[in-house]
């Protein structure tokens, strides 16, 4: 099996247009929010982390964050090797309103246009796990020589499905994410774009070890603490590592009352020994089908750049997890995790020469 | 080159008339508030196993699902509502394509790796499957609601001490239902039919 680097990255979220602004705003702690309104008696002003790119055309809007992505990401050097498109809401904010007769392919059709793309092309919808599944399969398809270079692209932009539907589901909150925190009170989504390059000839600082999604149909909006345990022993399993080989654990933690519970009962089932935990929703959102390769393009940057996201909110004592409010100082291994609807959980390893 | 033997099928492009009789008797009961594609999914997938002798999966199974159009029908339901109030908690998860997944996963008592492909083309779909299966072996499915509606299931297990009679997909119109082999490598699809 070969070893696949992960050789470029590429970063638009409400942080900034690219990896290096985003890691300037965190720095500075200038994570600001802006606002959507919903209709109905459920609805309301709702903060959103959207990114701060203006264009009243969905697609020309979408077709240069792409664009832009890519290009920080070096995508022009695997055209020839396999496109993973990750999104959970597809070119839905486009045709609304009243847009009929949808199909993926013409979605599929306009982002391989915009990249120029010839290599085999897949779209992955597994919800928020979405991106992290492309990379587990851009994994798969690399190290067995199938392909020798892979771009994973998660796209998340505007709509009003998305939103209206987490809050129709009570799943948002009215303030600000707080991971893992007292006072969480739900998710603040957000929009991202963001490409991860993938290549088992070009050498980089980042290995990708293994990975794994495990769904169960148990709680079909939930996280579920068996499957959290089970995905992060396959997920060990399948890099060759155990459990103490592990530095950080970038988890889910979105702020919601009920999953991150969850999620810290299977962190703690998991390992006997927690690895320093880390949660990038406070700075950037839940940008759900792209979250994958977003939170990994910006947590890589900052594990090199030594930056640190800072939270707003005490961590729950009662969760029985913490998160380490400063860099660690030796980070080797890392685990990067996503828990979504559908009952998927997922979380990949990545390896620091 | 990896080959698989097709331990099961269930090949209903469009499905028989009474698929929804035969989705509840699976089920044990009526399926309730989980749409048209999803119910469409289950029947297929649940009479694929049943064709190969499965009730469940092995754990270190993976479903792959692909679809032209998937949840669209109940995307454009809800997106019609969606400009006066929030739309119904179902009606949303109606629209999500991994609810299948999940669905299909409690149904068979079974936790593991899973995953939707929109629109993506049969060879990369088996070049993928291939590099992704280990013993547990796939279960791939296509499932449409257009056109009378399409659910199209194989249960594929590895099988290494088959090597000929194969010949190229690209000869023929591939009907599932004959086929009982398939040999997968960068260069193509070779199959194997039932009578060779």
């Amino acid at each position: 099996m070969k070893s696949v680097y992960l050789s470029g990255r590429g970063l638009a979220c409400s942080l900034g247009l690219d990896a290096g602004k985003s890691l300037e705003t965190l720095s500075r702690g200038d994570v600001a929010t802006a606002s959507c309104f919903l209709p109905g008696v459920m609805g309301g002003h709702f903060p959103y982390h959207a990114i701060s790119y203006a264009c009243n055309n969905w697609n020309e809007r979408a077709r240069e964050l792409v664009r832009l992505v890519a290009i920080e990401a070096g995508a022009q050097q695997a055209r020839a090797g396999a496109l993973f498109i990750a999104t959970s809401s597809f070119d839905i904010g486009a045709g609304e309103p009243g847009a009929t007769h949808r199909n993926y392919s013409a979605f599929t059709d306009k982002i391989v246009a915009w990249l120029e793309w010839s290599g085999p092309v897949y779209v992955i919808n597994t919800a928020c796990t979405s991106s992290l599944n492309a990379l587990i399969a851009a994994h798969a398809l690399l190290r067995t020589g199938e392909v020798e270079d892979a771009l994973v692209l998660g796209v998340e932009l505007d709509n009003l499905l998305t939103l209206g539907g987490f809050a129709a589901l009570q799943l948002l909150s009215p303030g600000s994410s707080k991971p893992f925190g007292t006072h969480r009170d739900g998710l603040v989504l957000g929009e991202a774009v963001a490409a991860l390059r993938l290549s088992t000839r070009e050498f980089s600082h980042w290995k990708m070890l293994g990975g794994a999604n495990v769904v169960d149909g148990s709680q079909p909006t939930a996280a579920s603490a068996a499957a959290v345990v089970s995905m992060y022993q396959r997920a060990l399993a399948s890099s060759g590592l155990s459990a103490d080989a592990i530095d950080l654990i970038k988890v889910q933690a979105a702020g919601s009352p009920g999953n991150d519970a969850i999620e810290a009962q299977g962190l703690r089932a998991a390992f006997s020994t927690l690895p320093a935990l880390v949660s990038l929703k406070a700075a950037m959102g839940h940008t759900m089908g792209a979250s994958g390769t977003a939170e990994i393009a910006l947590l890589t940057a900052c594990l090199e750049q030594g930056m640190w996201p800072r939270y707003t909110d005490a961590v729950d004592e009662t969760l029985g997890v913490d998160l380490v409010a400063h860099l660690p100082d030796s980070v080797r291994r890392v685990m990067a995790t996503i828990l979504g609807f559908g009952g998927s959980h997922a979380s990949v390893v990545l390896e620091r020469a | 080159m990896k080959t698989f033997a097709i331990s099961g099928r269930c090949i209903a492009a469009p499905p028989p008339a009474d698929w929804r009789e035969h989705l509840t008797l699976m089920l044990g009961a009526k399926p309730r508030r989980i749409g048209t594609w999803a119910e469409l999914g289950l029947y297929g997938a649940l009479r694929c196993m049943a064709d190969a002798g499965e009730t469940t999966l092995p754990e270190d199974a993976i479903i792959m699902l692909a679809s032209r159009r998937g949840t669209y029908t109940a995307t454009d339901l809800v997106l019609g509502q969606i400009h006066d109030d929030l739309p119904m908690p179902q009606a949303f998860l109606q629209t999500q394509p991994s609810q299948l997944l999940a669905l299909l996963a409690a149904q068979t008592n079974w936790r593991g790796h899973a995953c939707f492909f929109a629109d993506t083309e049969l060879h990369a779909l088996l070049r993928l499957a291939a590099a992704q299966a280990v013993d547990g072996g796939i279960l791939l499915g296509w499932v449409d609601e257009m056109d009378g509606g399409s659910t199209n299931w194989l249960r594929l297990r590895h099988c290494a001490s088959v090597e000929t009679g194969f010949v190229s997909a690209l000869q023929y119109d591939i009907n599932f239902n004959k086929i009982i082999y398939l040999q997968i490598s960068a260069a193509g699809l070779q199959l194997r039919h039932a009578d060779s």
